[in-house]
């Protein structure tokens, strides 16, 4: 821009490319064109007032000073302007896809052993965590199950070929059947009173079909105090299970068999499926079979040091898979251990 | 007995104590018995430890009690009231003595031939094929009074003694099934003077099966000891409804009634007309235990009181013998004598359950317990699981769960250096024969799996335990990645996942874990050498001392091609962390302090070098952080470009560089001295060109 411009043509001008700016990167143009310290064209005529005639000098000053100052208003109206208005710019299709946002899936057994977890941490109870080979005691002599016991038939074990080192305690001979063993570690260590959940693997060596896994999850529970009871035992459980299925189902103790606890029982839902008609899930009996239980033996308190006059408690075991079943309607327990995405996604993150 | 309910109350009033009844079959005809339509054979699920209930007295045992009627138990004749002679003694070897601590034998001629037709019915509603009538009464009386029996061809039997001994080492006997087994020393047998005639409490052998020829029969009833039987019969891998019972635990003042059951009987139908008088071997009387039982424990253990009326009358029907054992004014407690059929009684507890079990489980109220403890804080482990697998699902991977047993030539590729695999002893097969090193072998099976059925962009993580024989079980997690980077979006073009893609994510969860990680190139058997990763990372404590957290890179093409992957696969990235080496290194978060906020502008600068293209970043990054100013805050590549304008073997690469101070506004001159010095550090080091 030339020096002979007139304050009155640069005002014009400026109008007429104000009116052009449609974004806040045409006013920066715009303000380097006439405010620039080095370009700007109102600078350049700011510089030469110095040296024109002196008659002219301060009107031109002056003017030259009320441009910029109404350049530099115009230019912040109008961004203030473009800010609120976001500018006119063309419609775009609002039902086109948006950008997708991937989100993993937590795996079915995960998301029952976690509600069950947090039942019963609701409940004041602590989660426990432990080894998967474990050592025989640990996992049977423990458990009022001596070498040769016939109840260890119930339990088909896989062993290891050589012990392996633990962290603590004897060596690992066998995968472990059951989750008791980190109770019987758990209170080999603490007094009484104990409130504890043990989640975890366990093994069987059971020939994998729809309705059996050689790998499956299981939460086990364990309350010992001075004055614990089976009726508290049926009162938790009922608690437990109504929050974990729905709150109107019906709650059946049955007399069974564990080595670990006496008296023992079995625990039975009506039947989700049917609500207790029958059908071919309960096998037209109304009821499902949801988890072992009992009264701890006092073999077992004695195995651990507790003293088995003062104490009582009582313990109880639950397949993950098995709830996972029932509350998904999954039909094959081996989908579970497939992970295959198209189930998988199923589920929440 | 005498009982009037339905089939259905019976069954139901079985299953309530404890005596499941898995299916009611209609009744078979069975002769000179009054036909009633409500006859009906009733399957039931017996527990281990109720062997008494192998019988049908043990369960009109149960239900007597149940319904308070009373039992009658078929009347026995004193003894064979006509004598036969047979000169047949009895030795039980010292080294048998524990094994067998009763044994009773009896010698009658015989007419074999089928059993008349009421018998062969009733076994055959029990499932037990009828063969003759000397095998038949023996079979009945075991369904009838749950005791085994075995009878022998006393012809074929050598000498005049049975001899009760442990097998000699290498023995053979050809049982009844026509198997030839070889015994151990540690099994007993029963033997004529010669031979071995039958696995004790287990089976016969085929040399003195009583057959149509058979003309003089040796009756055995005994005792053995359920731990030898259990150990034989699995040794063998023969379990019959003899060794069935005897494991665990026969009653020991049956052998003499059972005997002169199947004598009455077998005199009854007319197979035999007298017996040699019994011999009854049995050199220690057992004494029947007597247990305590206090009334207030019953209470204490079940939360209800239960009438001592009740207590009383349950037990007496069960065959218990009750004696008040307390003072009138004492609390009260009986002496409760147990009768030898229930072996599963030896302690208080055991007289509780029977009390639970008739009192029906259904009656006991439902309380809650009373907590008297506060309850312990969450684990570290459980929050750190949780921490895992929130970060590793928002990162867009979803858990798997896989097997802990692989197939050895899956799990060798991962063993860390110097470690052998975990073999387990009796594998369901060879696919199962290692415990997992790592979880990625059956990640990748999963993820493969996936690719097979129409998924091409897979993301799976699991977290679970490792094995290996020198450093045990560790916890890990490891994640395997393939297919797009990106998820589909008509504004995309595709990129395929990368080494970048996976390194992000571990950022994100070392970030989330509170653990600074660095990485570094190495070597893994599994993975791609040069695009192998080792993760690193130091612990607050001791920043000076690095451990290994785990690796990532990509896959061993071959490795991924032989699981399995179709050839149209795309690379595979994977990453596995010992969360218990995480856990040592992490900050723990729930004790961390929040930063006041800047109250000073921050200043960028960015650079750009030209350096040999085998340097790491990691490297630059750390002459620039060792060069520069403590007020410089972070380091970043934004652009890396190697081509036109940069010599062969070179590339360009521009950092972002943050300039903070918590205490001022930096100035130009004080940030343009920084630059200048770390540039100056950078020429000097790594012959870097200012582009």
């Amino acid at each position: 821009m030339s020096r002979s411009h007139t304050v009155d043509e640069l005002r014009a001008a400026f109008t007429v490319a104000l009116e052009a700016a449609t974004s806040a990167e045409d006013l920066k143009n715009l303000r380097d064109q006439y405010l620039g310290r080095k370009r700007g064209a109102v600078q350049a005529i700011l510089k030469s007032v110095a040296d024109a005639p002196a008659e002219e000098r301060r009107t031109l000053g002056k003017n030259a000073n009320q441009l910029k100052q109404e350049i530099e208003q115009a230019l912040e109206s109008r961004r203030q302007s473009l800010e609120e208005s976001h500018g006119p710019t063309g419609a775009i299709d609002v039902t086109l896809a948006g950008r997708p946002v991937k989100l993993g899936h937590r795996h079915p057994l995960t998301i029952i052993r976690e509600e069950i977890e947090g039942i019963f941490a609701g409940l004041g109870f602590e989660i426990l965590h432990g080894p998967e080979v474990e050592d025989d005691y640990h996992n049977f002599e423990a458990l009022n199950m001596p070498p040769e016991h016939p109840a260890r038939d119930m339990q088909d074990t896989l062993y290891l070929e050589q012990a392996l080192p633990a962290k603590e305690g004897p060596a690992g001979t066998l995968l472990r059947t059951h989750t008791s063993g980190m109770q019987v570690r758990y209170m080999e260590t603490h007094d009484p009173p104990v409130r504890i959940i043990a989640p975890g693997l366990v093994y069987r060596r059971d020939t994998p079909d729809q309705t059996h896994s050689p790998m499956f999850q299981q939460v086990e529970g364990l309350l010992v105090g001075d004055t614990v009871t089976m009726a508290d035992l049926k009162g938790t459980l009922e608690c437990f299970l109504r929050q974990l299925f729905e709150p109107d189902i019906e709650v059946m103790f049955r007399p069974s068999f564990f080595p670990y606890t006496e008296p023992s029982a079995e625990v039975f839902i009506s039947c989700v499926f049917c609500s207790g008609d029958g059908c071919s899930v309960c096998k037209k009996t109304g009821w499902l079979e949801i988890l072992g239980s009992g009264m701890v033996h006092p073999a077992v308190f004695e195995a651990v040091g507790y003293d088995p006059e003062r104490y009582t408690g009582w313990a109880f075991g639950i397949g993950i898979d098995r709830i996972a079943i029932l509350k998904y309607r999954v039909e094959d327990i081996r989908a579970f251990y497939d992970n295959d995405l198209r189930l998988l996604e199923q589920f929440s993150y | 007995m005498p009982i009037t309910v339905s089939v259905k109350q019976l069954a139901d009033g079985l299953t309530m104590r404890g005596f499941e009844v898995s299916a009611i079959d209609p009744a078979p005809v069975i002769p000179e018995r009054p036909r009633n339509s409500e006859d009906a054979v009733l399957d039931l699920e017996i527990t281990t430890n109720r062997p008494d209930c192998l019988s049908v007295i043990g369960i009109a045992r149960e239900v007597s009690t149940l319904f308070g009627t009373e039992l009658q138990i078929p009347a026995l004749p004193a003894a064979s009231s006509t004598s036969s002679a047979d000169s047949l003694s009895v030795t039980v070897e010292d080294h048998a003595q524990d094994l067998c601590a009763r044994y009773t034998a009896s010698t009658g001629n015989v007419r074999v031939e089928p059993s008349p037709d009421w018998l062969s019915a009733r076994l055959r509603a029990a499932d037990v094929r009828p063969v003759n009538n000397v095998v038949d009464v023996t079979n009945y009386v075991l369904l009838e009074l749950g005791h085994p029996m075995h009878a022998f061809d006393r012809d074929q039997l050598k000498g005049d003694e049975i001899r009760i001994r442990q097998a000699r080492a290498g023995e053979i006997v050809k049982t009844l099934d026509d198997e030839d087994r070889a015994l151990t020393d540690q099994m007993l047998v029963i033997a004529d003077q010669v031979n071995a005639q039958a696995v004790a409490g287990i089976m016969g052998s085929a040399a003195s099966e009583v057959t149509a020829s058979t003309k003089r029969v040796t009756l055995e009833s005994a005792y053995f000891t359920p731990r030898s039987i259990r150990r034989t019969s699995k040794e063998l891998g023969l379990s019959t409804e003899a060794s069935y019972r005897f494991e665990r635990g026969a009653d020991i003042e049956a052998p003499l009634g059972a005997m002169l059951r199947a004598q009455q009987l077998l005199i009854e139908i007319g197979a035999c007309s007298s017996w040699s008088t019994i011999v009854d071997h049995y050199p220690a009387k057992h004494i029947q235990p007597s247990v305590s039982l206090r009334h207030a424990r019953i209470k204490r253990v079940l939360g209800i009181d239960v009438e001592p009326s009740f207590v009383i009358k349950t037990l007496t029907q069960l065959g218990f013998n009750l004696a008040t054992a307390s003072q009138p004014d004492a609390p009260l407690e009986w002496n409760v004598t147990v009768p030898t059929h229930r072996v599963d009684v030896g302690r208080e507890i055991d007289l509780i359950e029977e009390i639970a079990r008739h009192y029906g489980y259904d009656r006991l109220p439902s309380t809650f317990p009373v907590l008297l403890s506060p309850p312990n804080p969450k684990s570290n482990y459980i929050t750190q699981q949780q921490t895992v697998r929130h970060a590793l699902t928002a990162s867009g991977c979803s858990e798997a769960i896989t097997y802990g047993f692989i197939e050895e030539i899956a799990g060798t590729a991962f063993l860390p250096e110097g470690e052998n695999p975990v073999r387990v002893a009796n594998p369901l097969s060879e696919k199962y024969d290692i415990l997992r090193p790592s979880l990625l072998p059956g990640l990748v099976d999963s993820l493969i799996y996936n690719r097979r059925r129409e998924h091409h962009d897979i993301r799976l993580f699991e977290i679970g335990h490792r094995f290996t024989a020198n450093a045990g079980e560790t916890a890990g997690v490891a994640l395997v990645l393939t297919g797009s980077s990106r998820l589909e979006h008509w504004s995309n073009t595709e990129r395929k996942t990368d080494l970048y893609d996976l390194i992000g994510i571990i950022d994100t969860l070392c970030d989330a874990l509170g653990i600074v990680v660095t990485y570094a190139a190495d070597t893994q058997p599994a993975f791609v050498p040069g695009q192998t990763s080792r993760i690193s990372a130091t612990s607050p404590a001791k920043p000076n001392k690095s451990v290994t957290l785990g690796y990532l890179g990509q896959l061993d093409q071959a490795f991924c091609r032989k699981r399995g992957l179709p050839a149209a696969g795309d690379d595979l990235y994977a990453a596995e962390l010992d969360l218990g080496v995480a856990a040592a290194v992490a900050t723990d978060r729930r004790r961390m302090i929040a930063q006041p906020l800047p109250r000073h502008p921050s200043v960028l600068r960015d650079i750009a070098i030209i350096i040999d293209a085998a340097l790491p970043a990691a490297t630059v990054r750390g002459t620039i952080r060792q060069a520069g100013p403590a007020t410089l805050l972070s380091i970043r590549e934004f652009d890396r470009y190697e081509g036109e304008n940069v010599a062969a073997g070179c590339i360009s690469l521009a950092f972002r560089l943050t300039f903070r101070a918590s205490d001022r506004t930096l100035t130009d001159t004080e940030v343009q001295q920084s630059m200048d010095s770390i540039v100056e550090a950078l020429q000097t080091t790594h012959d870097a060109v200012l582009r």
